[in-house]
Formats: C-alpha cells, sequence, structure tokens
C-alpha cells in the first residue's frame, strides 16, 4: 500500500513537560519533553520521535528515544495513559560487566506543563552527548 | 537467558481488527525468530520471519536470567517499525513504532501519521 506521511506536525501537548516518577525507588527519577528533545536525570538530552494513536489522528500519544551512554544503550519508549506517562525502559550493555541486557517499565506524572520547565543538570553541565555514569541507576 | 518462554504462536486478544493479527516466536538456541501476520490494512498481511535484535531480561535488579522482552525491526515500502515486545501475566504484550519514510504531499496518496501501538496475544494451543 502507497501512503504518503503526514504534511502536518503532530501537536504533542500531552507529551511536553516535566514528568516525575510516580516510584520513589524507580531508576529514572525525572523526564522532561519538550519539542524538539527529551533530557532524563543526568543522561543528558536527544531528539525524540513523536507518535500517534492512530494513523489518522494528528494528536501525539508517544515518543521513542535512544541514549547512548558509551558502555550502555537505553531506548525510552513512551506513551500516555490516563494521564500517566508509562515508560519502557531497554538497557543494553556493551562492557565486561556480564550483566544482562534488561527490560523494565516505570510510570511519570506530569508535574508542569505548558511552560518551560527548570533544566536538568545534565542539560547545564553539557549541552552535547549523554555520558556514560558507570551507573545504571 | 531463557528465552524458550517466548516461542510460541500468539494470537490477538481483541476480537476486533487491529494492526497485528498474530505473532509467531521460534527460538533456536540463543537466537530468537519472530514472524508478524497484519491484522488490517495498512498492516502488510505478512511482515515476514525477522531474527530479534536484541533480548532482554525480565529485571535489572534481581539474578533472573529469564528473557522479558525483545526488539525487532521490519522495513516495508513506505514505512518502519520497531517492534517491542514482552511478557506479562501470561501475555505477550506488543508495541509497535510505525515511522513513514519518503516526501510529504504526494498526491493522490493517503496521509498517515506516524503511530505506536500496544496490543496483547494470548498463547494459542500447539
Amino acid at each position: 500500500m502507497s501512503v504518503a506521511p503526514a504534511s502536518t506536525r503532530l501537536d504533542l501537548d500531552v507529551l511536553l513537560g516535566d514528568w516525575r516518577n510516580t516510584n520513589p525507588e524507580g531508576k529514572l527519577k525525572r523526564i522532561v519533553v519538550s519539542s524538539d528533545k527529551v533530557s532524563v536525570d543526568d543522561w543528558g538530552s536527544v531528539a525524540p520521535s513523536f507518535y500517534s494513536f492512530t494513523f489518522e489522528d494528528p494528536v501525539a500519544g508517544a515518543f521513542s528515544a535512544f541514549f547512548n551512554l558509551g558502555f550502555w544503550w537505553v531506548r525510552l519508549q513512551a506513551n500516555v495513559k490516563a494521564g500517566v506517562l508509562v515508560v519502557v525502559v531497554l538497557t543494553e550493555f556493551y562492557d565486561s560487566s556480564g550483566r544482562s541486557n534488561f527490560f523494565d517499565r516505570e510510570f511519570f506524572h506530569r508535574c508542569s506543563a505548558g511552560f518551560q520547565p527548570a533544566p536538568l543538570p545534565a542539560d547545564e553541565a553539557q549541552a552535547g552527548s549523554p555520558r556514560y555514569t558507570g551507573e545504571t541507576s | 537467558m531463557d528465552i524458550e518462554r517466548f516461542a510460541g504462536s500468539w494470537k490477538k486478544t481483541n476480537e476486533k481488527p487491529q494492526w497485528i493479527e498474530s505473532v509467531d516466536v521460534e527460538t533456536r538456541g540463543d537466537i530468537l525468530y519472530v514472524s508478524i501476520f497484519g491484522s488490517a490494512a495498512p498492516s502488510p498481511p505478512v511482515w515476514g520471519r525477522v531474527r530479534a535484535g536484541v533480548i532482554y531480561a525480565t529485571r535489572s535488579d534481581t539474578t533472573d536470567t529469564r528473557g522479558g522482552g525483545f526488539l525487532a525491526n521490519y522495513s516495508f515500502d513506505d514505512f518502519d517499525v520497531e517492534v517491542q515486545a514482552n511478557l506479562n501475566l501470561g501475555l505477550l504484550v506488543v508495541a509497535t513504532f510505525v515511522k513513514f519514510r519518503g516526501e510529504s504531499g504526494q498526491a493522490g496518496l493517503p496521509v498517515l501519521q506516524d503511530r505506536f501501538t500496544r496490543e496483547f496475544f494470548f498463547r494459542g494451543e500447539a
């Protein structure tokens, strides 16, 4: 089937903002989503891809983002459901630690939307690619 | 990592048409192959068989070596699909990220948005 990609940008309102983990023990603490980047804790910022829930709807409800943190890579796959940002975290290791790649899911609530959230530490420290911290949490 | 637990023929839980009709998973040692069958257009009826690119354990903070999820990628004429599947409570939960390629505004063609799906599958009878 031949199709044409949409010529209009998706409405991102439901995704934009400052999201905090609902679980204080969660591995990720905070995710900040703007129209051109996703920032996570001290990993830094990357450009996400945004997705609609249907092929026809110009309203975004999900995003994916890829963080290359040196010896480990993380794919975030997130969607909003009932006001909660459901985030699948797919972690791959490329060091000699012998750790297994792992799958996890965490939930975030939005504590701010519609204004520019305060920058994450990583944004203030470096505007480039994420850095390797040596830890996964 | 134990990936046998993924193996089988997985059928959609939703009685109505959706993006994916069924998913067949085969394992060969540490290698996992996935075959996907589409449910409703523009999902292709037969996606084909691909090898999972990455397999993930269930959790990071246990010694559990059971496979918990996998990633696979498909490429079609007009779009690419990243498939992320995980086991949860006996279901195979399959998320897809559909990203269209090519120039926008091609006359006479339907205009479709990049799309996210999450669908649920139960293990069919052997």
